[in-house]
């Protein structure tokens, strides 16, 4: 449900950028695909720019093996097309919850992920699945909290959802997320609930707590970081990616993961069933979990790795960082969502409510 | 043996289009119809089992347990139609006088207008539409700009209301107006105007009673042009609203991706056809008519 946070994350602050990447990244591949004769292929299926291009050149020259890159921009885009049929993709980077649907669904391949080399640097905490709890079908890859991305000057310090929704009450602009699980998400950990909670009491609770505050919120968007950057809204309930742009201004722009707690996201690299080349997408579980490849992704991509050894190697700026890097007794207050099945239902009755509340 | 021939002729020649029409309109249509009466998918897709709870939901059955009928449905219908609407009633007021105006125009300079009026088509609609983010926040264009001329002294609220969004409506579906009344308003045979008035009509008379229903069928065609994609919006309601105005395109939008409730986002898509279409025959009969009478 980290819906388009990657896409969306990029697409609309480094539009230009994304596309000279590109541009670049194909260049490179097809210089790659000429220079090295080919030792096989990989085709990645993944999230818009959510993986660092030279991960990817560095992989074709290591091991001679071609790389071609499609994208997609929900977990839900995503299960469909493969759902659909699409055949020729090896990998691709499913949140957690999709990742269980689609070991239910029999789409994933057992990789045995746990016993190839270098799976020691992997952090136990990571392996969050229900239905895969030892990580045998798939990779941690990246994760990170969902928090509050703010305006030091409109704003001032923020340590909680308490003094986030508190702005509003000072005339200031906040926005959420336009995502169900991640808003009704908040509202159920201000009430103490699981993010996962299905009991239908629980659910009332959360929706009232909700319209309660609709007039607060000025907006459910994603879209906000250059508002944020101008001011004119003073907080926006926000991924980590936000970190991009902190680092760039710290002393106007702040992130925090509210004391009360916070949701997470975290998605892994899951080899398909109908996979034509398994030998190259285990060359690539392998070259990843390299503690020096892994860090190169995480410092272009801003988030959190589930590489220990790998954190150690983060720019200052990222190894020191509290949203990226959290300590232990944060991270255990981030909450992940699961797969609901059918009680998703219930969820988008609260949402509808909530946004058709006047 | 002619008459073979000419329905070989026929044939060859509406041919291509019907097969056009038929995979890329009636097929995906029928797609939709049959899916809005099944159950639907666990993960998305649908189970084939029939399944009138979808419409139940909407219309005021249900079977209490996993589909619950909400008046929220009808309420969220309701309110897309109303703000559908007044951006019919807003571009027309608009483009009314505006197309008069222009028809008046050397023909050099109405081409001209015309292509100026087209010209946005040549950028993304969410572009523009960031294009107005970025106009309307507090610290934008039009406020710094009143603040500029002393008109206001604090910032006016007008990102992420509903101000905003029928701004952006409007501004989006201006050309969708424009076009069929100014076609309309260019035919009107300028001597019946100056025949009222010499016989003695004051130009409000003559207004209402000679040009209004004579330039009616583009004043129709502009509104329906206008009405079904205001009807059917949802990025505008995202963008400029900040989604806090659900419109019924926006649900049907959450139905399909976040809800993975394929059948119920179809049911909700037929009802929404099923408007249009009766708008349309409505339309189309009372132009009849209109030419029955001329």
């Amino acid at each position: 449900m980290a819906k388009s946070l990657r896409t969306r994350l990029r697409a609309s602050a480094k539009l230009a950028a994304t596309l000279a990447v590109a541009g670049a990244l194909n260049a490179v591949l097809a210089l790659g695909g000429t220079s090295v004769q080919a030792a096989g292929k990989l085709n990645i299926y993944n999230w818009g720019d959510y993986i660092n291009p030279e991960v990817l050149t560095r992989f074709t020259k290591d091991t001679g093996i071609e790389v071609t890159l499609d994208t997609y921009g929900t977990n839900e885009e995503m299960l469909a097309k493969i759902q659909a049929g699409a055949t020729g993709y090896d990998i691709v980077f499913p949140s957690v919850h999709m990742r269980d649907i689609m070991q239910k669904l029999g789409l994933l391949h057992d990789a045995k992920v746990n016993t190839l080399k270098g799976f020691e640097n992997i952090d136990p905490i990571s392996k969050r699945s229900k239905l895969d709890p030892e990580s045998s079908y798939c990779l941690p890859y990246a994760w990170g909290a969902v928090g509050v991305f703010y305006n030091k000057a409109e704003a001032g310090e923020v340590k909680t959802w308490d003094d986030f929704f508190a702005l509003a009450d000072k005339g200031k602009k906040i926005t959420m997320l336009d995502d169900l699980r991640e808003t009704i998400g908040v509202a159920l950990i201000k009430n103490g609930y699981s993010v996962n909670e299905t009991d239908a009491d629980a659910l009332k609770q959360a929706e009232a707590w909700l319209i309660e505050r609709k007039d607060k919120i000025s907006a459910f968007s994603y879209d906000i970081v250059s508002l944020v950057q101008s001011g004119d809204i003073a907080a926006a309930h926000w991924y980590v990616g936000a970190t991009l742009y902190t680092i760039q201004e710290p002393d106007k722009l702040g992130f925090v993961i509210p004391e009360e707690g916070a949701t997470m996201y975290q998605e892994d690299i899951c080899v398909l069933k109908s996979a034509p080349n398994k030998d190259s997408a285990v060359a690539f579980l392998e070259f990843y979990m390299q503690p020096e490849i892994a860090a190169l992704n995480t410092k272009q991509q801003v988030n959190g790795t589930a590489n220990v050894p790998a954190r150690d190697l983060l720019p200052p700026e990222l190894k020191s960082n509290p949203n990226t890097n959290p300590p232990a007794d944060v991270v255990k207050k981030l909450q992940i969502f699961e797969d609901l099945g059918n009680d998703l239902r219930k969820y988008n009755r609260v949402w509808t409510k909530v946004r058709t509340a006047q | 043996m002619a008459r073979r021939g000419d329905t070989r002729r026929l044939a060859f020649l509406l041919g291509p289009a019907s097969l056009f029409l038929g995979v890329f309109f009636i097929g995906p249509l029928a797609v939709m119809v049959v899916y809005s009466f099944l159950e639907p998918g666990l993960y998305g897709g649908v189970e084939w089992n029939f399944y009138h709870w979808n419409y139940g939901r909407i219309l005021g059955w249900a079977d209490g347990e996993w589909e619950e009928f909400d008046a929220v449905y009808a309420q969220i219908f309701l309110r897309s139609a109303r703000l559908a609407l007044t951006n019919v009633a807003i571009t027309l007021i608009i483009c009314y006088p505006a197309a008069i105006w222009v028809s008046g125009l050397s023909a050099r300079w109405r081409t001209m207008v015309v292509f100026l009026i087209t010209l946005p088509f040549f950028v993304s609609l969410v572009v523009r539409l960031f294009a107005w983010v970025l106009i309307l926040r507090p610290s934008g264009f039009l406020n710094s700009s009143l603040m500029g001329l002393g008109l206001i002294s604090e910032p006016i609220d007008i990102i992420f209301t509903e101000t905003a969004v029928l701004i952006g409506m409007a501004y989006i579906l201006l050309p969708f107006m424009f076009l069929p009344l100014y076609a309309s308003i260019e035919k009107l045979d300028r001597s019946l105007v100056e025949a009222s008035s010499d016989l003695g009509a004051s130009p409000l008379q003559t207004f209402f009673r000679v040009t209004l229903p004579l330039t009616l069928p583009g004043i129709a065609a502009g509104s329906v042009l206008v009405f079904i994609p205001s009807l059917g919006n949802f990025i505008v309601p995202d963008i400029l609203g900040g989604a806090k105005v659900l419109m019924i395109g926006n649900l049907v939008e959450q139905q399909f991706l976040s809800a993975r409730n394929w059948p119920f986002g179809s049911a909700l898509s037929v009802m929404i056809m099923a408007v249009m279409f009766v708008l349309i025959v409505l339309y189309l009969r009372s132009m009849g008519r209109q030419e029955a009478r001329q």
